[in-house]
C-alpha cells in the first residue's frame, strides 16, 4: 500500500502537471479537491484516466468516483482492493 | 474582397445562405410542427419530447407575463445545463425578453456588476446559487427571483427584509393560466441575449445580440456541417449555454434539427464521471467540446476511448487551440477529425471553422464561414490590411456579428469599427485562405474556453490582507490552452503561504480563473510609469 501510494503521488504530480507539489511532502490523506489538491473536473477525468491505464481499474460512475476519489489514500485503498479481486 | 477562403468550403456549403426574417424561437415552433414526439432532452433519466417542451416554455412564458415580464425585459440566467434553462430560455425568447447570460461560477461584486449593468428586473437560477444572488440584490435592481429547487436549500436560507422572496420555478409553472403561444410580436432586430464576457479594466462586458445575429450564425454552422436526415440524434450538451458556444452548438443546433439534447449539468466536480457512461449510453452524434475535455477524454486508454468514442460523427473544439496530439489520437480511435471552430461572444458563436469533415491544417482556426468577411489588418492602426502570412489584428463582418456592447458606446466604437469588429487577436492567413492564432493584442488569457483578464485575478489578490501587488500572466498549458500564473509581493513584514493565497482565491473567484501557481516575490516588474512588465512576469512563470 505504501509503495502504491509513493507511486500514485508522482504519477498524479506528473500527469496533471502540478508544479507547485512536492510528491514526498504530500500526505496520504491529501483530499484531492476543494483546500487539497485543489483539482477540477477535467483533472479528475484525467485521473480516471490514468488509474485506467495505468492500474486496469475503471473508474467511470458518480457513486464509485464519490466513494474512490475523496484522498490518495482511498483511492490507493480501492486500486489494491481491485488488484486482489482481479 | 478577395475570398481565397472559399476554395476550401466543402461541395455542401454554399458560398452565401439566405435568412429567414425570424426570431429565435422559429427554431422551435417549426420543430414542435415537424417533429412533436421526437425526444428533446434528457436530463436525469427524465425525458421531454418537443410537444411537452413547447407546452412548459409557454407555460413558463405566461407565468413570466403574470409576474409583469414585458418586452424588452432583462432575465438573468445563471443555470447550469438543464431543462429550466431551456424552458427560461424560449419563454424569453417568446415575450421579446433579453437574456442576460451569466457564468454560474461569477460571485459577489462581479455578479453585482452583472445585473446592475444589464438592468436585469429578474433572476431565473438554482437554489444552489441563490445565496449568492441574495448576498448582492440589494445592489441591483433585480425585483424577482425565480428559484429551480434542487436541494431543497432555499427554505433554510436566511431572507433579509426588503429583498423579493423567492418564486419557486414549479410554481410558476403550475400557476400559468395557459399553454398557448403567447401573442408577442418579436422582431429579428430585437435583442436576444446579452452575452457577458470579461472586460480588460475588471468590469464585465456584454455583447448585445439580436435574434437575427443568433439566428444567422446557428444557420451558418448548420450549413457547414451540412448533415440532414439524422432524424432524433443525440447531442452530448457538457458545454455550458452560458456559453456562446454551448448556446450555439448545443441548444441551438439541437433545436433546429430536431436532435436529442442529452445535458451534462456540471453542477459538482462528479458529474464529469457520468460522462463516459453518458456517451456509452446515448451514442451522441454531434458532441461540441473544449480542448481540455477533449484532452482528458482522449487520455484513456485506447480501447476505452474507441468504445466510447467510435459513433461521434461531429466531433467539434473551440475555445482553445486543440493540441496536435489530441487531433492525432481522436482520428486513430474513429477514423475522423475532430473539427475546431473559432468564434467569440461578440460574434454569437463561431466565425471560423475548419472544413468539416475533411479536416483542415493543425494549428489552424479554420475559414470563415458564409457570408463572414474576415482580414488581417496592421495591429497599431487598424485600417492598413496585411499581405498573406503577415501577422496582424483579425478583423471581421458578418451577419452573426454583435450591434454593440451594451450600455457601453465608447468600447463598441472601439471595437466595432465600419462595420469590422476588432477582436484583439493577433492572426495571420496563409494563401489557401486558412486562418492561425499567432497571439493576443492585449492581455487576455483563454483558459478551457474562458477569457480572463489579469486585471480580474490581479484585483482579487489585492484585496488579500497581506498582499503589496500582484500581477497574473496566461502561460500555455497542455490541457487548458492557458492557464493562470499569478506574482504577488507581500506587505512588509508578512510571511509567504502560497497555499494561503491560493484558498483565498479559490473563495473569491470562478474555478476557471485560479492560477495554477503564485509566485511570491519581492516587488512586482513594473516600468517607470508604474505599468505591469509581463513580459518578465512571464518569463518567470514559464521557468516554473
Amino acid at each position: 500500500m505504501k509503495e502504491l501510494l509513493t507511486e500514485l503521488k508522482n504519477k498524479i504530480v506528473e500527469e496533471l502537471q502540478l508544479k507547485e507539489v512536492n510528491p514526498d511532502q504530500l500526505a496520504d490523506d491529501t483530499p484531492f479537491f476543494d483546500r487539497g489538491l485543489g483539482l477540477d473536473s477535467v483533472d479528475l477525468l484525467m485521473l480516471v484516466a490514468l488509474v485506467d491505464r495505468d492500474y486496469g481499474v475503471q473508474i467511470f460512475s458518480r457513486e464509485l468516483g464519490e466513494k474512490v476519489f475523496i484522498t490518495l489514500s482511498t483511492l490507493a485503498a480501492y486500486i489494491e482492493k481491485m488488484k486482489k479481486t482481479k | 474582397m478577395n475570398k481565397p477562403w472559399l476554395t476550401q468550403y466543402e461541395k455542401h456549403v454554399p458560398h452565401t445562405l439566405s435568412y429567414p426574417e425570424v426570431p429565435v424561437h422559429r427554431f422551435l415552433l417549426d420543430t414542435v410542427d415537424r417533429h412533436p414526439d421526437h425526444q428533446a432532452m434528457t436530463f436525469n433519466e427524465i425525458h421531454f419530447t418537443y410537444k411537452a417542451l413547447n407546452e412548459r416554455v409557454n407555460r413558463f412564458a405566461h407565468g413570466l407575463l403574470k409576474m409583469g415580464v414585458e418586452k424588452g425585459d432583462r432575465i438573468a440566467f445563471l443555470l447550469v445545463n438543464s431543462p429550466t434553462y431551456v424552458f427560461a430560455f424560449f419563454a424569453a425568447m417568446k415575450l421579446g425578453a433579453i437574456v442576460v447570460n451569466l457564468n454560474v461560477g461569477i460571485q459577489g461584486e462581479e455578479l453585482a456588476r452583472c445585473l446592475r449593468d444589464s438592468g436585469a428586473k429578474a433572476v431565473v437560477t438554482l437554489d444552489l446559487f441563490a445565496q449568492g444572488v441574495y448576498g448582492v440584490i440589494k445592489e441591483t435592481g433585480v425585483k424577482a427571483v425565480i428559484l429551480h429547487s434542487v436541494f431543497g436549500l432555499e427554505k433554510r436560507m436566511p431572507l433579509e427584509q426588503g429583498v423579493p422572496h423567492p418564486l419557486l420555478f414549479q410554481d410558476l409553472l403550475a400557476s400559468a393560466d395557459s399553454s398557448e403561444e403567447p401573442a408577442v410580436p418579436v422582431s429579428p432586430g430585437d435583442v436576444a441575449v446579452l452575452q457577458y464576457t470579461s472586460g480588460s479594466t475588471g468590469a464585465p462586458k456584454a455583447a448585445t445580440l439580436t435574434h437575427k445575429n443568433v439566428v444567422s450564425s446557428v444557420l451558418q454552422s448548420d450549413s457547414w456541417v451540412g448533415i440532414s436526415g439524422a432524424g432524433n440524434a443525440a447531442v452530448l450538451c457538457v458545454i455550458p449555454f452560458f456559453h456562446v458556444f454551448g448556446l450555439s452548438a448545443c441548444l441551438l443546433i439541437s433545436v433546429l434539427k430536431g436532435y436529442r439534447m442529452v445535458l451534462v449539468p456540471r453542477m459538482d466536480l462528479m458529474d464529469i464521471l457520468s460522462l463516459m457512461e453518458t456517451l456509452k449510453t446515448y451514442k451522441p452524434l454531434s458532441f461540441p467540446a473544449v480542448p481540455s475535455l477533449w484532452a482528458a477524454i482522449l487520455s484513456l486508454p485506447p480501447e476505452v476511448a474507441r468504445e466510447h468514442l467510435s459513433f461521434i460523427r461531429v466531433a467539434t473544439s473551440g475555445g482553445a487551440p486543440l493540441p496536435p496530439w489530441a487531433h492525432a489520437r481522436f482520428e486513430e480511435f474513429t477514423g475522423r477529425k475532430i473539427v475546431e471552430v473559432y468564434g467569440l461572444s461578440e460574434a454569437s458563436s463561431a466565425t471560423h471553422f475548419i472544413p468539416f469533415p475533411r479536416g483542415g491544417p493543425i494549428g489552424s482556426i479554420g475559414v470563415p464561414l458564409p457570408d463572414t468577411e474576415a482580414k488581417i489588418v496592421d495591429r497599431e492602426t487598424g485600417k492598413e490590411e496585411c499581405g498573406p502570412g503577415q501577422i496582424g489584428e483579425l478583423v471581421v463582418k458578418g451577419p452573426q456579428i454583435m450591434q454593440g456592447y451594451w450600455n457601453n458606446e465608447s468600447l463598441t466604437s472601439a471595437t466595432l469599427r465600419n462595420g469590422w469588429l476588432h477582436t484583439g487577436d493577433l492572426a495571420r492567413m496563409d494563401p489557401d485562405g486558412f486562418f492561425y492564432l499567432a497571439d493576443r493584442k492585449d492581455d487576455l488569457i483563454i483558459s478551457s474556453g474562458f477569457n480572463i483578464y489579469p486585471g480580474e485575478i490581479e484585483e482579487v489578490l489585492m484585496k488579500h490582507p497581506k498582499v503589496k501587488d500582484a500581477a497574473a500572466v496566461g502561460v500555455p498549458d497542455r490541457i487548458k490552452g492557458q492557464a493562470v500564473v499569478a506574482m504577488v509581493a507581500l506587505k512588509q513584514g508578512e510571511a509567504g503561504d502560497k497555499q494561503e493565497l491560493l484558498r483565498y482565491c479559490k473563495d473569491h473567484m470562478p474555478e476557471y480563473r485560479l492560477p495554477k501557481a503564485i509566485l511570491i516575490r519581492g516587488e512586482i516588474p513594473r516600468d517607470p510609469a508604474g505599468k505591469i512588465l509581463r513580459r518578465i512576469v512571464r518569463q518567470e512563470a514559464l521557468g516554473l
